[in-house]
């Protein structure tokens, strides 16, 4: 007797066991949507130091116990989404990690664009609220120069700063940073280069963010539309599970307009033009040279990003005038970096490393503004950094493109979320 | 009081007149059923003794005395009206029966003349062929349509490309965009006239520019549609392949994890495609037209009311941008504090 090749009995059982788990997960899932779900986010205690129009300034408190950075970190997220991605939840917090870590971090908050926002240019949020943070940080602190980080569109800023400002920036630290536009990789690369987008500020004005959200989610309908829910369905039971699930959903779709003539520069000079890596972009009237970047350079980005594709980051370490630069390209999605239990073990304190490493003091140019915390110890010299930076070419090349050990995969739910960030 | 209200229920003696005419009229009917079946000259001919017998009944009703008498002419007064005439005479109402009635006379005197009568058999004659127009035109588009539709059905059955999306099947869409631009479209921007003609002008505009949309956005969906067909036409084909190896999954969450990568795969490639990027653009840029036109219309309405208009406030915006920007650089020219919380 030959074996079947369908085995409908077994298809059959199985089905029944799915209707079994299946009824059984309908019935617990009630008490988890009918009780008390805790789905916060960015709970990490802060405090608004500056604020500017629709800008804020948040400054967190660092563990005391940690091995202190003197050189205050500032991180500038995009325009796009929000900053509390950074501080998903706890244990699940690039915010945590850098505090653990002792970074005195400071982040801005870019607010919600209104009407009256959207005359608004990368010039004045480049030279106008970015230059008046990192001056009230540096004159707070007394120090000539600090730390930036900026992710994403934020990390275009912080590029575009730093080759304006460079004697106020330490170091820079790049992740998932558009820099080099001009490749068909990524989705946003290709869909930028034909859009009318004068057309589309004289539309809507600002541009807005369930629109862009929806472009987003069409970048993936398939895993962002149908399977992250289907798992949602199939984990329904789970509370940390639900709890998980709803503060990324809260901070997917909690999307601020973008002020239209930002978006207009953006795509027209970046998307469109290429300006940014050929040393051609203007802001005021003052050319970006990515040579002026002659600061320390950690650029993160992510091997499976259909936003920013590597092919669109991995240029800036080339162009710039730094010889201290390091790509570390982590094989996660555009958001996986940040919030991927798997990655968090690895982002955070290898930024904190580097920074360490590179936490020499300076002599302090302006008087400390905060008399009651003075943030400058007393001057004890230059030192040389723990771990040397590389000078030559051939050290600088030795520190390219370090890719980390990743630990095993994620099982289970932890799997799916990864999943999911990675799907972003 | 009984022989008053019986006196009132006589019909008016003026009456005998107009009922003779409408009798003379209803004689010359045979002429209007030949007309009606006209094919030849010969009725053709009964049509116009038709339509002479209508201008004599017509111009002869309009010269009645009862009509004159309902329009309080003096001249034909009867004893038992004159005091409500006397009453009415100055009556603006009245007056304006007068004037209407006057008209009607020239008018029926004109038309009961040779030259116009055939002028109207002339223009009568024309008339089947305005309606034949006007239905073919109609049923022209309509056959279009029904082309597309044959066509397209013509096409279920045929194996579908894997990972494909070149040359995409979308010409029942074109069709109804052709047939909305060339015979419905239009009609929106007939030139409009008067006092309020720019804010007809703007509905018309939104109502068009809503219905342009509609069907792009309908072209747009049946694009992101096609990778969950072909998705299930490929998983299909590849489960059939693995029924016949008998190495059919026995979980459905194995079938799905399946189909789901097919699709994404499909969604990925359909994604790079130029038709889906045209597409997109497309529908963005219709999108952005409604809501232009939208926003028109809507500060049209908005003006009604004592709020200020989207353009009344960014232009002020722009205003009071430009004045933000010069008070920062004089307070940093001036060294004042910056905005620490």
């Amino acid at each position: 007797m030959t074996q079947t090749k369908i085995p409908v009995d077994l298809i059959l059982e199985s089905l029944a066991q799915d209707a079994e788990k299946a009824q059984k997960r309908a019935t617990k899932a009630s008490d988890v949507l009918l009780g008390e779900l805790h789905s916060d986010l960015a709970t990490t205690p802060y405090e608004v130091v500056y604020q500017e129009d629709r800008i804020k300034l948040k400054h967190y408190f660092r563990s005391e116990t940690a091995d202190k950075l003197k050189t205050p970190l500032l991180t500038v997220y995009a325009l796009i989404n929000r900053e509390t991605m950074l501080d998903l939840q706890p244990g699940r917090s690039v915010v945590q990690n850098f505090l653990n870590d002792g970074i005195d971090l400071y982040m801005i908050d870019w607010g919600y664009p209104t009407r009256k926002d959207s005359m608004l240019t990368i010039d004045d949020h480049v030279n106008g609220y970015m230059n008046n943070v990192v001056d009230f940080i540096r004159e707070k602190h007394g120090i000539p120069k600090i730390n930036l980080m900026g992710i994403c569109m934020g990390g275009s800023f912080s590029v575009m700063y730093s080759a304006l400002h460079p004697e106020k920036i330490k170091n820079l630290v790049t992740t998932v940073t558009p820099s080099s536009f001009d490749n068909d990789k990524g989705l946003l690369h290709i869909w930028m280069k034909d859009l009318d987008v004068d057309k589309m500020i004289r539309a809507f004005g600002n541009i807005p963010g369930d629109l862009m959200n929806l472009g987003f989610l069409l970048l993936n309908p398939a895993r962002l539309m149908i399977d992250k829910y289907v798992g949602f369905m199939e984990n329904i039971d789970n509370k940390d599970f639900v709890e998980n699930f709803i503060r990324m959903e809260r901070w997917i779709f909690d999307s601020p307009d973008v002020p239209g003539e930002t978006f207009r520069q953006f795509v027209e000079d970046c998307y469109k033009k290429n300006l940014l890596i050929q040393n051609k972009m203007y802001l005021g009237n003052k050319r970006v040279d990515l040579k002026n970047l002659t600061m320390p350079l950690l650029n993160f980005y992510g091997k499976f990003d259909h936003l920013v594709p590597p092919e669109a980051c991995e240029q800036l370490t080339k162009a710039v005038g730094s010889k201290d630069v390091e790509d570390v390209c982590l094989e996660t999605g555009h958001i996986g970096i940040y919030v991927s239990s798997k990655y968090q073990r690895e982002f955070a304190p290898k930024i904190a490393k580097w920074l360490k490493a590179r936490d020499e003091e300076d002599v302090p140019q302006v008087k400390a503004r905060d008399e009651q915390k003075p943030k400058l110890p007393a001057a004890r010299g230059r030192k040389q950094a723990a771990a040397g930076s590389p000078k030559t070419k051939a050290a600088r090349s030795a520190t390219r493109t370090a890719k980390p050990k990743s630990p095993a995969p994620a099982k289970g739910k932890s799997a799916l979320m990864q999943k999911i960030a990675e799907a972003i | 009081m009984t022989e008053e209200k019986s006196e009132n229920t006589q019909p008016p003696s003026s009456f005998a007149p107009w009922l003779k005419l409408t009798g003379e009229f209803w004689n010359n009917f045979p002429a209007l059923q030949a007309f009606s079946a006209s094919e030849n000259s010969e009725q053709k001919n009964d049509a116009a003794s038709f339509l002479a017998a209508w201008t004599k009944f017509a111009s002869g009703f309009w010269n009645n005395d009862w009509i004159k008498n309902m329009s309080g002419n003096s001249e034909n007064a009867t004893p038992d009206n004159a005091d409500q005439n006397k009453n009415t005479a100055n009556n603006r109402f009245l007056e304006q029966w007068q004037a209407s009635l006057n008209f009607m006379k020239s008018f029926s005197k004109a038309l009961s003349e040779p030259e116009s009568a055939n002028a109207t058999i002339k223009s009568l004659s024309t008339l089947p062929d305005v309606v034949l127009k006007m239905l073919k035109s109609g049923c022209e588009a309509g056959i279009q349509v029904q082309q597309q539709l044959i066509e397209k059905a013509a096409k279920i059955g045929k194996t579908t490309e894997a990972y494909n999306f070149e040359n995409l099947d979308q010409e029942v869409f074109k069709a109804f965009s052709d047939i909305y631009e060339k015979e419905l479209s239009q009609y929106l921007h007939i030139p409009q006239v008067g006092l309020t003609r720019f804010y007809q002008e703007r509905i018309a505009d939104l109502m068009d520019k809503h219905n342009v949309l509609e069907t792009t956005l309908a072209e747009f969906l049946s694009i992101l549609y096609l990778p969950m067909e072909k998705a299930n036409k490929v998983t299909q084909e590849k489960l059939e392949r693995m029924a016949e190896q008998g190495t059919l999954p026995k979980e459905s969450k194995e079938n799905y994890s399946l189909w789901v990568k097919v699709l994404e795969g499909h969604y990925m490639t359909l994604f790079k495609s130029r038709d889906y990027t045209d597409a997109l653009h497309n529908t963005l840029s219709r999108l952005e037209d409604f809501v232009m036109a939208k926003n028109e219309t809507m500060r049209d309405f908005l003006q009604f009311f004592p709020v200020p208009t989207n353009k009344e406030m960014d232009d002020l915006y722009k205003e009071f941008h430009l004045l933000k920007r010069r008070v920062k650089e004089l307070e940093k020219k001036l060294n004042i504090p910056m905005n620490k919380v």
